[in-house]
This record gives structure tokens, C-alpha cells and sequence, in this order.
């Protein structure tokens, strides 16, 4: 008992948390407690908006205040570019690199059997009629590059073969800034598997 | 009794330094860390916290995905928390597995019964046991796709790593060995049962004395040749059923990956199969 049913409130609600433990949730709880009305407004304004007003396009899966999405519905994008992504996440990380003018598909996860995660419960059975329904060249896997990632992408890969579209992996290797004495053997392997022409 | 305990509470304290290790699962913690479940042949399945793992590319660079062969340092913590994985080093990451769902699948479903069943920050022989078997299989699903027969002999060695064998030579009641062609097995006594010590209101389960003998064989073969090992249709439905219904009976567990399993399974070699009368 920790003197106050509303704390106690707080902090089991925020246990709910993934990656929140006691120590966390209890560290939080105080700290609302001790910060601005104003702090806490927001906060609990926000959590209560954000079921109400974030929506799942009905085409690409990503999450935003309206369906199709700005994306979607941007018709300056490339629509025989596929790029599958995981997590809508994963999407604006794509979309911040500024390197992609196609469309998405978030599959809302990996395969993950572990955790109950079949093809059942992703989005592969919409990107196959997204696929089957034409216009599309290229399908590009952009899930991470391990093992669930590239499970999954290599489950996708067969799948849409008989669909007959181009079907491509984003590429392996060592990450810009990266050192190849702390790189492991495995990326380092697959930075000189993938290695491209440096000039003509 | 005392002196025991405080030994083991010793051995549990201290610090695991350059040991075998393979990662059973990993699960995403705050911002940066990551817990990693661990399966050595020293302690079993020890659970360690990753400090910044999904931040920094230098301290652990590739190396805490499921399956990955590693050579760990772990500390302990002075308060008895989650100890501290120190340094990962990644010996081999079985890539092959990721190429094909069956394999994934079947490699999937053990790492989970191990993460399951495995003693965790055990003592004893037997933990090499169970590394050795877990090694054995990555390495030889490294080399070849997996079907019904292949998985229900790697269920089987699990059974034995895990020290749960079903009897399949001697009756479990009176010992004698079993004659057949046709023979029972008994899934509550965990083994096979004589005509003898066979009992008219009892519902066996029936099987060919071929099939467990074919079943001994997949005990004592290489892990790597069980491909070698041949099963007929029929024997392989009676084997399914021994294996499924003693695990399900002794383990007592429903595995999430086995879903996944059966699915691919099915879909990539035609019907799995039926069950023995």
C-alpha cells in the first residue's frame, strides 16, 4: 500500500507499459505528480485523442487522421513501387530518407511464431491482391535485416512469385559512419557479397 | 543441506566468462536495452540484460538474434538483479534458416520448447546435454529442409535432452520387452505395456513394433542424418501420435510456434500425419 489509490492507479496502469517495470512506472507516476497541471492536461488529452482520432489506411496499413493516406492519396508517387515495411514506423524512416516516391505496405509485424505471430496475422493476404490487382513492378522487402525480417521476407518472396512481379531486398552491409573492426563476420560478408561498382 | 545450497547460490552468483551460448529469444526493453534469453551448456537457460543493444552498433554488432551461436561474458548484479550481458561475440548465426519457413519453423518451435523447459540457471550434466542437442539442430536444419518425419524425431530428442524419454523397448510395468508386430503404448505410464500388463478397459495406443524400433534408431542417430532414417506412411502416423500425445500428457504445454509449424509443414509436404488408430 502506497498511501493513495490514485497513484496506485497510476502506477499499475503504466506497468501495463511494455518495457515498464516497477522502479519505472512508480519513477513516472511521481514525476507527473510533481509536474506542471498544464504537463498533465496534455498528456491526458493526448492519450484520450489518440484512439479517437488516429485511423489505419485502407489501402496502406500506416496510421494517420485519415484514410487513404496523404501518401496514398499523393498521385506524384510511383504506383508500380511496392516498398512492404513492418511497422508504420519503419515507413517514416523510409519516408524521412527522402530516397522513395513509390507506396507502402505495412504488414503490422514479422513471423514471428514465437510470439503467435503467423502469416494470419499480418497483411500478407491484402499485399497479395494489392499485387494481383495490377500496376505494380516491383516489390520491395524493406523488413530488418534479421532473423524474423528476413523470414518473413523470404516467406513474402515466395508467395508473390506466381504473381510474376520483380521482388527485391533492401541490400545488407556496414551502416554509413559504421567501423568495420566492431562489425560482426556476418556483415561484414554481406558488405562484400553486395559490393557495387564504385565508378564507371 | 546448507553447505549445498550456498555452493549453488555461489555458482548461480558468478560470472559466465567466454561461454557457448545460444540466443532462445530476445525481447525489447525501454528505449535502447533488450533482454536476452540465453541457452548455455554451463547453466542452462540464463536471462541477461543487454544494455543500449539496439542503439549501438559496436558493442553487440549483430549478434543477439534468435538462433545466433555466441561467446558470452555475463556479470552478475551485486542486488540480485537481471544479470549483465558484458560482450557477445557472434560464432555463427545459421543464416539458412532464415531462407525457408520450415526450417524457421521447426528451429522456431524448439527454441521456444527449450525457452520453456530448459532449468534455468541449472547445475549439472545434463545442461550440456540440452545445449548440445539445441546446437545439433540449428546446425543440422543449416543443411536440410525439414519434414513430419524429421520433426517428430527432433520432438523425440528434445524429449530425451529434456529428460523426458518415452520407454519404447521395455514394458513400463513389468519390465520384460515388448513382442510384437503390434504393440501398446501407454501415454499416462509414459512407455510402452506388454499384452500381459495390458488391462481390457485401457484405450492404448497402438503401434508397429517397427515404428518404435524406427524410433530408437532416430534416438541414436546423428542428428544430421536423420534423413537417412526411413519411415513408411503408416509408421510415421503411429509415431506422430506416441510423440504428440507424450508430450502433450508429460509437457503439458501448448506451444505458440507450433501452429506455424503444422502450417508450413502441411502446405510444403502435402497432408501431415493422421493420427494411429
Amino acid at each position: 500500500m502506497r498511501g493513495s489509490p490514485a497513484i496506485d492507479r497510476v502506477i499499475a496502469s503504466l506497468k501495463r507499459l511494455p518495457g515498464i517495470g516497477d522502479k519505472s512506472a512508480s519513477r513516472l507516476a511521481f514525476f507527473l505528480l510533481g509536474a506542471p497541471d498544464s504537463l498533465v492536461a496534455d498528456l491526458a488529452d493526448a492519450l484520450s485523442r489518440l484512439k479517437q482520432e488516429t485511423v489505419m489506411c485502407a489501402d496502406c496499413f500506416n496510421l494517420g487522421d485519415r484514410t487513404p493516406c496523404p501518401i496514398c492519396s499523393d498521385d506524384r508517387r510511383d504506383d508500380s513501387l511496392l516498398c512492404v515495411v513492418e511497422e508504420p514506423a519503419d515507413l517514416s524512416a523510409i519516408e524521412k530518407s527522402g530516397s522513395f516516391k513509390g507506396r507502402y505496405h505495412v504488414l503490422g509485424g514479422t513471423l514471428s511464431p514465437i510470439d503467435g505471430m503467423g502469416p494470419g496475422e499480418l497483411r500478407i493476404g491484402e499485399l497479395e491482391r494489392r499485387v494481383r490487382s495490377g500496376g505494380i513492378r516491383e516489390v520491395i522487402l524493406a523488413t530488418n535485416p534479421n532473423a524474423e525480417g528476413d523470414a518473413t521476407a523470404h516467406y513474402i518472396g515466395d508467395r508473390l512469385r506466381p504473381a510474376g512481379v520483380l521482388v527485391s531486398r533492401i541490400a545488407y552491409g556496414m551502416p554509413l559512419g559504421g567501423d568495420l573492426e566492431y562489425a560482426d563476420h556476418v556483415t561484414v560478408g554481406r558488405s562484400l557479397e553486395n559490393r557495387r561498382k564504385f565508378s564507371d | 543441506m546448507a553447505a549445498i545450497g550456498n555452493r549453488t547460490r555461489d555458482r548461480v552468483r558468478a560470472p559466465l566468462d567466454d561461454v557457448p551460448a545460444l540466443v532462445l529469444r530476445t525481447v525489447e526493453f525501454g528505449e535502447a536495452d533488450l533482454i536476452v534469453h540465453l541457452l548455455t551448456p554451463t547453466r542452462g537457460r540464463v536471462t541477461a540484460m543487454a544494455k543500449h543493444a539496439r542503439k549501438s552498433v559496436r558493442r553487440f554488432p549483430g549478434s543477439l538474434d534468435l538462433f545466433n551461436h555466441l561467446e558470452v561474458k555475463i556479470h552478475p548484479r551485486r542486488r540480485g538483479g537481471m544479470p549483465l550481458l558484458d560482450r557477445a561475440r557472434l560464432l555463427s548465426p545459421f543464416l539458412a534458416l532464415r531462407d525457408d519457413a520450415a526450417r524457421y519453423g521447426l528451429a522456431c518451435y524448439v527454441m521456444e520448447l527449450l525457452s520453456r523447459l530448459a532449468p534455468e540457471e541449472g547445475v549439472g550434466p545434463e545442461m550440456r546435454g540440452i545445449f548440445h542437442f539445441a546446437l545439433e539442430v540449428l546446425e543440422a536444419l543449416e543443411h536440410s529442409r525439414p519434414d513430419e518425419r524429421m520433426r517428430v524425431l527432433v520432438e523425440l530428442r528434445a524429449l530425451d535432452a529434456l529428460g523426458m524419454r518415452p520407454e519404447l523397448r521395455n514394458c513400463v510395468r513389468c519390465g520384460r520387452e515388448v513382442e510384437g508386430p503390434s504393440v501398446h503404448f501407454h501415454v499416462a505410464d509414459g512407455g510402452v505395456i506388454c499384452r500381459r500388463c495390458s488391462r481390457d478397459e485401457e484405450l492404448p495406443l497402438r503401434a508397429h513394433l517397427g515404428t518404435l524400433r524406427a524410433l530408437e534408431q532416430g534416438l541414436r542417430f546423428p542428428l544430421a542424418e536423420l534423413s537417412r532414417l526411413a519411415l513408411s506412411g503408416q509408421s510415421l502416423a503411429e509415431a506422430h501420435a506416441i510423440v504428440a500425445r507424450f508430450q502433450r500428457y508429460h509437457v503439458g504445454l501448448e506451444l505458440r510456434s507450433e501452429r506455424f509449424l503444422n502450417q508450413i509443414l502441411r502446405s510444403s509436404g502435402g497432408a501431415g500425419p493422421t493420427p494411429a488408430a
